[in-house]
């Protein structure tokens, strides 16, 4: 569905330092510095599949998901979405995608999302029946009630963004880009996207592609992830595969009867937290269950749990690894 | 205290709305590409002229009046009313409201940063109007020049507190660009902007003398041309500094209004 | 084509409805446009209590010119200024992407987004002042006269559009042009007069770079029965000619927005 290969986008920006006297040259010349948005990514997407785009702010993600929507022209590589070169934004083509995007929307203001949903409906050239058929079966799913008869400028956050999320699938597209959808939304609305996007993959077969920086939202969505940190593709695979490659390590959580010494807990493994009478411990997930059973039988455990190592952990060490790497190649000679 | 801090803030604040100015030379470009009605004015009255001299004005004296008249609205222009109204409805004033620096001393900060790139644009017109029209008309001996000086500054100062009270006005109303449009739209016709004010039928005449759009344009570009003595100018800029001081007292008073009002709202 | 007449019709009726939202815009802003009309007829009035006639315009005939300005005022107001306008805005919070990912031409988009028929009262004042100008000159026009005037009404209105879309796509190219439409009423006000007025340079620009002439003098002088037939072709094909320089400069500023920004 989706062919990505060595795609680049650089482009200029200009730098302007502050003080008097570099305000006004300023006026006459103005120095520019290459940023490399992207910097060579590759990848395929089947069809169905649901992938989440991972990295920090600024590492590309956003890029790439408007190279792939066509908004924007690649400096250099080969795209393909649903048989199309994206950047001809052919008819053919925009009719099977959709993009949605966590800070910006489409809907019309001043009037109720319902206006929007007929001038999509228009635009995309939908026929009545599939229409109300379409709009019957997403207003179900995301639970709108009478919401798009409301102007759009009386609704909350997160009826906004259920309604954002209605229009964009008007013309029931096969792909579907989201940027950031669960960005400023509640807890309880960002677990409600998450779920109607899951739902409408299994409905629909739609293509899913989703960047965030909420790791949860990739948790929760995407069995394969990739990415991408400054630029370029750090990793693309599984994401539990991810996790256990970059901590192969497990934490054993203890709740204790009593406190107990640091250097008791030592001998079973790594202590990450130690407070009066609650410890975690950092054990390998090959030793983990021989250190299960001694600490049941050594200390005064009440209650014991294991669980891997926090998302944002693990993403951030893999941010700062691929950083190094990427500062030691360039520093190679 | 917060004068003291506002004074020592001041240098700094200047620079800052200087290179602001510059980071938006584009925007810059627009405002002096907008101020187009004095030389259309100047196109039109000229070819009045060509007929023959209206009163004492020939097309030379046009050519000054309204060359003088693009120098003056270059120079005293404010946008602060559609700031403000952009400001008070996206909210974000209430970040002014955070510093120690009264806004209307930051608003005129900043009005003030783009004052050294618009004299600069003006000076070229200046030149112009000298090497077509010659010395003739300009003012005589310093008193007069003093004279000049201080009524632009009133001129500015005139311009820069209506906007700012009308700006204040977007904290009652939803929207007090309407209101800045009608002031605008009575500026055009009593300030001289479009009609000398000489050339007015005497009963308009009278009018206009009474109102302050007179004194936001006619007065300087008038005493620029020297177009009155001593006695007249004087009382003239005694005026509009009266003009001033009551514009002064009306936007602080719609402004501490306004801003309970903010307050009451929540923003 | 029939898919572009439709959509046109969707869009009208979006503008419709949030007129209906904002009843008391409308009223204001009507009077408002008629309040401006009026004062800008103040200058005429004071020359023309002093002058029989301005570079050989006489009185009824330069109001015709101010007629004629009145009118494509109202209609510059009225549905081209709002819609172009919101696209510095689209541009700027980053919501012209949506316009881009739709399968319909950007610009028809954008062109059709917004009206604010109520600015459009000037039509009525427009209506009144050829009204007195005709008083002044005793007669009527002459039916060819009309003809011709309404064809340069058309054509004055694709001129006018195509030099916003000019405008607009400057927009791409510089961060923030806030002020654009009024520099561009600005520099249209020029057209408020008749083009003899204007000598020299000024004369070259406004009839062949930013043709003012073409949209109020012609006009003017057809319901005078004074334009030559090869003046009102020579007018039909510079409008049709800068519609299409126009376009072409749109679709450029496209392409650089879609290469280069983030």
């Amino acid at each position: 569905m989706i062919s990505v290969r060595d795609l680049c986008k650089h482009y200029r920006v200009h730098r302007r330092p502050p003080g008097l006297r570099a305000a006004a040259r300023s006026i006459f010349r103005r120095p520019h510095v290459t940023v490399r948005a992207v910097d060579g990514v590759s990848f395929e997407v089947s069809p169905g599949e649901r992938v989440g785009f991972l990295g920090p702010n600024g590492a590309g993600k956003t890029t790439t998901l408007k190279v792939l929507s066509g908004l924007l022209h690649p400096t250099s590589g080969e795209v393909r979405v649903a048989g199309h070169e994206p950047r001809r934004r052919d008819e053919a083509f925009l009719k099977q995608i959709t993009l949605v995007m966590g800070q910006k929307q489409q809907l019309l203001w001043d009037l109720p999302p319902a206006e929007t949903f007929e001038l999509n409906r228009a635009i995309y050239g939908v026929g009545r029946d599939d229409f109300r058929r379409t709009m019957d079966e997403l207003g179900d799913f995301l639970e709108l009630g009478d919401l798009p008869f409301k102007p759009t400028r009386q609704l909350s956050l997160g009826e906004r963004m259920k309604c954002e999320l209605a229009a964009a699938l008007v013309h029931r597209p096969r792909v579907l880009f989201l940027d950031e959808p669960t960005i400023g939304l509640d807890v309880s609305m960002q677990a409600a996207v998450r779920s109607f996007v899951k739902r409408y993959n299994e409905h629909s077969g739609a293509t899913i592609v989703l960047t965030s920086h909420y790791m949860h939202d990739v948790a929760a969505l995407c069995p394969r992830v990739v990415v991408i940190d400054r630029g370029r593709l750090s990793y693309d695979g599984g994401l539990e595969a991810l996790v256990r490659r970059m901590r192969p390590e497990r934490r054993l959580v203890l709740h204790l009867e009593r406190p107990v010494d640091r250097v008791d807990l030592e001998k079973l493994g790594k202590v990450v937290a130690l407070e009066r009478a609650e410890a975690v411990l950092q054990v390998h997930q090959e030793v983990l269950q021989s250190t299960v059973s001694r600490a049941l039988a050594t200390l005064p455990v009440r209650d014991l749990t294991v669980e891997n190592a926090p998302l944002e952990e693990v993403m951030s060490e893999l941010f700062s690894r691929s950083r190094a790497d990427l500062a030691a190649a360039e520093q190679a000679p | 205290m917060r004068l003291a801090g506002t004074l020592r803030a001041l240098p700094v604040m200047l620079r800052v709305g200087f290179a602001d100015a510059v980071a938006y030379r584009a925007e810059l470009l627009v405002w002096v590409l907008s101020t187009t009605m004095p030389l259309i004015m100047l196109a039109l009255w000229s070819a009045v002229a060509r007929d023959g001299p209206l009163g004492r004005f020939g097309q030379a004296e046009f050519t000054a009046y309204f060359l003088a008249t693009f120098i003056v609205r270059q120079v005293t222009g404010s946008w602060i009313s559609w700031q403000m109204n952009y400001e008070i409805r996206r909210g974000t004033l209430s970040m002014r409201l955070l510093r120690p620096v009264h806004p209307l001393v930051a608003y005129g900060v900043e009005s003030l940063g783009v004052l050294p790139l618009r004299v600069v644009v003006s000076l070229p017109v200046a030149a112009i109007v000298l090497a077509v029209v010659g010395s003739g008309m300009l003012p005589r001996g310093p008193g007069m020049w003093a004279l000049c000086g201080a009524a632009l500054a009133g001129s500015w100062l005139l311009t820069f507190l209506v906007s700012f009270g009308i700006g204040s006005l977007a904290f009652y109303l939803e929207s007090s660009v309407k209101v800045m449009e009608v002031w605008l739209a009575l500026f055009f016709v009593f300030s001289g902007y479009l009609v000398p004010i000489e050339l007015f039928p005497p009963a308009l005449r009278t009018v206009a003398d009474a109102l302050p759009f007179r004194y936001q344009i006619g007065l300087p570009v008038e005493l620029l041309t020297s177009a009155h003595g001593w006695p007249e100018a004087l009382a003239l800029v005694g005026r509009q500094w009266l003009f001033v001081a009551g514009a002064a007292g009306a936007a602080l008073l719609v402004w501490n209004g306004g801003l309970k009002r903010f307050a009451a709202f929540g923003g | 084509m029939m898919r572009y007449v439709r959509l046109f019709g969707v869009q009208l009726r979006a503008s419709t409805l949030t007129l209906l939202q904002y009843r008391l815009d409308f009223a204001t802003e009507g009077v408002l446009e008629v309040f401006w009309a009026i004062t800008a007829l103040i200058p005429l009035l004071v020359i023309f209590g002093e002058r029989s006639s301005v570079a050989g315009w006489s009185f009824g005939e330069a109001l015709l010119v101010t007629g004629w300005f009145t009118l494509l005022q109202a209609i510059l107001e009225g549905a081209i200024n709002p819609s172009l306008a919101s696209v510095v805005d689209h541009i700027r919070t980053g919501t012209l992407d949506f316009v881009l990912l739709k399968p319909a031409d950007a610009q028809f988009l954008v062109s059709t987004a917004r009206f604010q028929p109520w600015r459009a009262t000037n039509v009525l004042t427009a209506a009144v002042v050829f009204g007195f100008a005709f008083h002044e000159l005793g007669r009527a026009p002459s039916p060819w006269g009309v003809g011709a005037a309404l064809l340069l009404l058309g054509s004055s209105t694709l001129l006018l559009y195509s030099l916003w879309i000019l405008s607009v796509s400057a927009a791409f190219y510089v961060v923030k042009v806030d002020n654009l439409t009024h520099l561009f009423s600005s520099i249209f006000d020029a057209a408020r007069w008749p083009s003899s007025v204007f000598r020299g340079l000024l004369a070259y620009l406004f009839t062949f770079v930013i043709p003012l002439a073409l949209m109020t003098t012609y006009p003017a002088l057809a319901l005078l029965g004074k334009l030559s037939p090869l003046a009102l072709v020579a007018a039909l094909a510079g409008s049709v000619t800068f519609a299409l320089v126009s376009r072409l400069v749109w679709l450029r500023a496209l392409g650089k927005y879609t290469s280069a920004s983030s």
